[in-house]
């Protein structure tokens, strides 16, 4: 099934870098009937310019973080110590080939920690074929189809855009560990939009397969790095319904996922060989984006099936709960100070950890199980383009670290800090 | 004594004429010279309905005009002052917020952000010289191929 989808997107991507030649030489073919050889040649590079300035469009953006931290590692070895060790650079390039027809891709590359490791990661963020299938007056329906961003609370879209949201770190419920699993599908969107008076409806519904393979997503839910296979994706969909008020002065959303994946063995004998995960999940979400003033928060449940994990291991089906709440003040137009407050659990029934750390005898700590984080950053937009911020980080609990950032679960500990600071430039 | 300075190589008949004019254009714009100004090109007139089919054409959100063809966008850098002003006054809206939405369709590439010009001189040209194109200037000019569109 992975080879067809490639297969798709690949035809895709062909089809989108072929078409602007024909649209260039339909021109060239029509114009050239009546003009002389120097105005043709003319023509020609005028008709070529206007399809490139006016239908396609290149955009781009790159950041980069330096951490410190006390007590665990982020993105590195920042404890006691400094990491650069997020990097992000996208590129991306969008062509409407039709009034009602478009393409776009994206490319991004990314170093985050260990995880990707030093030489850090490429893949293809984005590609799909965009048709905007119906049109009424204020109301638009249409379909995407290839590998389309998921639509999850505030940020998730464009989580990799430092641009796109306050804080360098982004809110717990948007699980560093579980990023790639929510970050894309590789299938089909249905959307509609509908414009009205007391304010605008978006609706988006994506349905196809996620990218369940990541490491430390495995590593976090059998608890084992030794483990030689990877998880798969099976049919999956992710929706929201999104509510804006005055062009985005207040934003509400309701998202919801279900998400299935299972253990791909590689050896026989593998013992997860059985494994399967389901994640039922809503986010709900409310923004105010005022002159000065502006407020998020977000409430988020999920619902964990893991099933089969391995013979002698129970099946497990914790409920984990995220919200937080977020105040920002701009003191100038280009300068803005983010507060909030944010907590995670990943069990409801087990807030502190408290049962698996009886039943491990110590061996396995409460607090890897909860965070709660207290986050104050300061963010300078010095030109459009060019954008710094810092931020301070403190933290109660240790259930969103790096497993492979931070190997030793003896050594995690419970009351930590970081400091951020980050420089990034769009285009 | 500004005025005679300014244009001291000019004829002094001339000068009395263009100093009145400077005046009668100062006085009748008081009102105006802060304010900001959509303007359609000549094929797009008469298109326009409200300031809330404004608001989603700069948002994005309406994408054709109502002869089907698609719309073209043009602004002012975010930091940009008449930008600034046109987002507050004709939108009522801040930059910041249409910003927020640009940059979801950019890096989602499920839409094109509007093409960003360097100047007003720049913008008046664009207007002009792209068919189905709206835009903003800080300014009323005499011009036969820029056209106002007026929020009530």
């Amino acid at each position: 099934m992975s080879r067809f989808i490639i297969l798709i997107l690949s035809n895709i991507l062909c089809m989108a870098c072929l078409f602007p030649l024909s649209v260039c030489a339909q021109e060239i073919v029509s114009e050239s009937v009546i003009d002389t050889p120097a105005q043709e040649e003319n023509r020609l590079w005028e008709s070529v310019k206007k399809t490139w300035k006016d239908d396609i469009q290149f955009h781009g953006f790159l950041s980069q973080g330096l951490f410190s931290s006390s007590g665990n590692n982020v993105y590195g070895k920042s404890k006691d110590s400094v990491s650069a060790g997020l990097t992000e650079v996208g590129l991306n390039v969008s062509y409407q080939a039709l009034n009602n027809l478009s393409f776009s891709a994206q490319g991004l590359y990314r170093r985050a920690g260990a995880n990707t490791g030093d030489a850090g990661e490429a893949t293809l963020d984005f590609a799909f074929f965009d048709l905007n299938v119906l049109n009424f007056q204020g109301a638009r329906i249409g379909i995407r189809g290839g590998r389309i961003k998921n639509p999850w609370g505030l940020y998730n879209e464009t989580r990799d855009v430092a641009f796109t949201h306050p804080t360098i770190f982004l809110p717990l419920a948007y699980f560093e560990r579980s990023r790639t699993l929510y970050l894309a599908s590789d299938g089909g969107q249905l959307y509609a939009d509908y414009n009205t008076s007391i304010g605008d409806f978006s609706f988006k519904f994506n349905y196809g397969w996620m990218n369940a393979d990541d490491k430390e997503l495995l590593t976090a839910i059998i608890s084992d790095p030794t483990a030689s296979g990877h998880l798969e994706s099976d049919p999956s969909f992710v929706t929201q319904l999104s509510y804006e008020i005055l062009g985005g002065e207040y934003v509400f959303a309701l998202s919801y996922a279900d998400l299935k994946m299972r253990y791909q063995a590689e050896n026989a004998g593998d013992p997860y060989a059985k494994m399967k995960t389901e994640v039922d999940t809503f986010i709900i979400s409310g923004q105010y984006n005022g002159e000065k003033l502006s407020f998020a928060g977000e409430y988020s449940l999920q619902w964990n099936r893991f099933t089969d994990i391995r013979f002698g291991m129970p099946d497990n089906f914790p409920v984990s709960e995220h919200w937080y709440v977020q105040a920002g003040y701009r003191i100038l137009d280009n300068l803005q100070t983010t507060l909030r407050y944010d907590s995670t659990v990943q069990n409801k029934n087990d807030r502190y950890g408290k049962g698996v750390e009886a039943a491990t005898g110590g061996m396995v700590p409460g607090h890897l199980f909860y965070a709660q984080d207290i986050v104050f950053g300061l963010r300078w937009d010095m030109t459009p383009s060019w954008m710094v911020r810092a931020e301070y980080h403190r933290v109660h609990g240790a259930s969103t670290i790096s497993l492979l950032d931070n190997p030793d679960p003896t050594q995690i500990a419970k009351n930590w800090n970081i400091y951020a600071l980050q420089v990034a430039f769009r285009f | 004594m500004i005025f005679y300075f300014i244009n001291k190589d000019m004829p002094q008949n001339r000068l009395s004429i263009s100093t009145l004019l400077l005046c009668i254009t100062l006085l009748l714009n008081v009102q105006v010279l802060n304010a900001t100004e959509v303007i359609v090109n000549t094929n797009t007139v008469g298109q326009l309905k409200d300031i809330h089919e404004l608001r989603t054409i700069f948002s994005l959100r309406t994408l054709y005009w109502s002869n089907s063809e698609r719309i073209k966008v043009f602004v002012l850098p975010d930091d940009n002052i008449v930008h600034k002003a046109f987002v507050k006054e004709k939108l009522g809206m801040f930059p910041h917020q249409l910003r927020r939405t640009w940059d979801r369709m950019t890096y989602t590439g499920t839409g094109q952000p509007p093409v960003t010009v360097d100047s007003i001189a720049e913008m008046i040209d664009k207007i002009k010289h792209t068919e189905n194109a709206i835009g903003y200037i800080d300014r009323r000019i005499e011009d036969e191929s820029v056209h106002y569109f007026d929020t009530q």
